[in-house]
C-alpha cells in the first residue's frame, strides 16, 4: 500500500487479453478523434464554400458564362457540382432540337437530384465509423473488465485468506478497461450527432439551391420552346 | 494523395490529444500520497493544552515596565543649575526628553522580545516535558501489560498447589505477602491479615511455599517495581456452603 500503483503498472500488470482489450479501444479512441477533427475540418469547409458560392450565384452573373467557368474544373466542391450537373443536363437536352420543355426539366430535375444524393454522401463519410465506435466500445470494455474481474476472483478462489488488497490490483485494473471504453465512446457519440445534424442541415441547403435552380431553368425552358 | 492531404492533420491532433490525456494521467495519479502525510503523533494534541496553561503567566510584567520611567524624569532638573537662557534649557530638556522617550522605547522593545524568548523557551521546555511524560507512561502501560501477564501465571501456580481445608467458609479471606529474589524464588511469606481460621491461613501459606518458585520478568526495573514483595489474597469464593 505504501507506493503508489500507477495506472501504467495496473495496464502492464494486467492480462493478455485485457491488454489487447485496451489495445483495440485506444486504436478506436485515436482513429474516432481523427475522425472527428476531419469531419469538422471538412464539414466547416463545406459551409463556407456554400455561404460564398451563393453569394456569388444570387449577385446577377451570367449562368451560362459561370457555367463555362466551373465546366471541367477539377476538385469542385460540393454545391458546384449539383450546379455544373443541373446545367451541364440542362444545355444538353436544350441542345438537342426535338425536346420539349418538360422533358427537359425533367432530365434536369434528375441529374441534380443525383448530384445532391451524391454530395450528402460525401459529407457522410467516416459518420458510420463514429457511431459504431460511440455504439460498441462501451461494451469492448465492458468485457474486458468482466474478464479481469472473473480471473481476479478466481484466483481469489484459491486462496484461504481473502484481503481486499489482494482484490483490489485485479479490480482495478480491469476497471481501466471500461474506463477506457468510455473514453473512446464519449467523444464519438457527441461527434457523431453534431455531425449528423450539420450534414442535414448542408443537405437542406443543396436540396433548396436545386429547386431554385430548377425553377430559373423552367423559365428559360418555357420561355425558349414558346418563343421557338 | 488525397488521403494524406485530408487527413495528416486531424491524425496529428487525434495523436497529440491522445498523448496530452496520457500526460496528465501519469501527472495526476498519486491518490495515497496525500492522505499518508496527515498522521500526525498524538502527543501534538497533548502539548496544545499545556501552551494555553503558559500563555496566562506572561501578563504580570507590564505593570513591572510602567513604574519605571518615573525615577528617570526625576533626574531631568538636576542638571541645568544656568538660569540664563530658559529657551535652550527648555530646548535641550525636550531633547533630552525625546533621547529618554526612544532609550524608554527600546529598552521596552528589548523587554518586550527577552519576554517572548522566555515564552518560547517555556513552550519548548514544557512541550519536552510533556513528550517526556507522554512516553513515560506508554513506556508504565507497556510494562504494567507484562506485569500483568507474569501475574497471572503466578495465580494458576498458587492455584494449582492449594488444597483448602474443610474448614473454609464463603467469606473468608487472608492476606499473605511473599518476598521473592530475582530468580523467582519465594525467601519469605507471612500472614499479614488473617481469616480467622488457622486451618485456612495455613493452607494459604502452604499454597506459596509449595509453589517455592515462579516465573518472573527478566527486567530488574518490572522486577523491583512489581514482584520484590507481592501481596497475596486467599478467598474461596466458590463454595456452595
Amino acid at each position: 500500500m505504501p507506493e503508489q500503483i500507477s495506472i501504467f503498472e495496473l495496464i502492464a500488470n494486467a492480462s493478455l487479453l485485457v491488454q489487447v482489450v485496451m489495445a483495440v479501444l485506444v486504436l478506436a479512441s485515436v482513429a474516432s478523434w481523427m475522425m472527428i477533427f476531419q469531419r469538422w475540418l471538412f464539414l466547416r469547409r463545406a459551409l463556407i464554400e456554400l455561404d460564398s458560392f451563393e453569394d456569388h450565384f444570387w449577385s446577377g452573373i451570367d449562368l451560362r458564362k459561370f457555367f463555362s467557368e466551373l465546366d471541367g474544373e477539377d476538385g469542385l466542391n460540393g454545391i458546384e457540382n449539383v450546379f455544373v450537373a443541373g446545367f451541364r443536363e440542362f444545355t444538353r437536352l436544350s441542345e438537342q432540337s426535338g425536346a420539349d420543355a418538360d422533358a427537359i426539366m425533367q432530365g434536369v430535375q434528375r441529374a441534380m437530384r443525383v448530384a445532391v444524393t451524391r454530395e450528402e454522401a460525401r459529407l457522410e463519410t467516416h459518420l458510420p465509423f463514429l457511431a459504431t465506435v460511440g455504439s460498441t466500445s462501451p461494451y469492448v470494455g465492458l468485457f474486458g473488465t468482466v474478464w479481469g474481474i472473473m480471473n481476479s476472483f478466481r484466483s481469489l478462489a484459491n486462496m484461504s485468506q481473502a484481503t481486499l488488497a489482494s482484490v483490489a490490483p485485479g479490480i482495478s485494473e480491469a476497471l481501466v478497461a471500461t474506463a477506457m471504453g468510455l473514453f473512446a465512446a464519449i467523444p464519438a457519440v457527441i461527434g457523431y450527432n453534431r455531425f449528423s445534424a450539420k450534414v442535414e442541415v448542408l443537405t437542406k441547403r443543396y436540396e433548396a439551391f436545386s429547386d431554385e435552380l430548377t425553377t430559373i431553368l423552367h423559365r428559360a425552358a418555357h420561355s425558349r420552346s414558346g418563343g421557338g | 494523395m488525397y488521403v494524406l492531404r485530408h487527413y495528416t492533420l486531424p491524425l496529428a491532433l487525434a495523436v497529440g490529444l491522445h498523448a496530452a490525456a496520457v500526460w496528465a494521467l501519469y501527472q495526476g495519479w498519486h491518490p495515497e500520497r496525500e492522505i499518508a502525510d496527515f498522521i500526525k503523533p498524538e502527543t501534538v494534541i497533548a502539548n496544545l493544552i499545556v501552551l494555553e496553561a503558559k500563555k496566562a503567566e506572561p501578563k504580570p510584567p507590564p505593570p513591572r515596565v510602567q513604574p519605571q520611567p518615573q525615577p528617570v524624569e526625576e533626574s531631568r532638573p538636576q542638571p541645568d543649575p544656568a538660569q540664563e537662557q530658559r529657551v535652550r534649557e527648555a530646548q535641550e530638556e525636550a531633547e533630552r526628553r525625546a533621547a529618554e522617550e526612544a532609550a524608554e522605547q527600546a529598552r521596552r522593545e528589548q523587554e518586550r522580545l527577552d519576554r517572548l524568548a522566555r515564552l518560547a523557551e517555556l513552550a519548548e521546555a514544557s512541550l519536552d516535558q510533556a513528550i517526556a511524560e507522554e512516553s513515560q507512561t506508554l513506556q508504565e502501560g507497556s510494562e504494567a501489560q507484562v506485569a500483568q501477564s507474569y501475574r497471572m501465571g503466578i495465580y494458576q501456580q498458587i492455584l494449582e498447589n492449594w488444597s483448602r481445608p474443610p474448614s473454609a467458609r464463603n467469606g473468608m479471606k487472608a492476606t499473605l505477602v511473599m518476598e521473592l529474589i530475582p530468580t523467582g524464588e519465594v525467601v519469605s511469606v507471612t500472614v499479614t491479615e488473617s481469616s480467622g481460621s488457622t486451618a485456612f491461613d495455613r493452607s494459604a501459606e502452604q499454597a506459596v511455599r509449595r509453589a517455592g518458585r515462579f516465573a518472573v520478568p527478566e527486567e530488574n526495573r518490572i522486577f523491583e517495581r512489581y514482584f520484590r514483595r507481592v501481596y497475596l489474597l486467599f478467598q474461596p469464593e466458590d463454595l456452595l456452603r
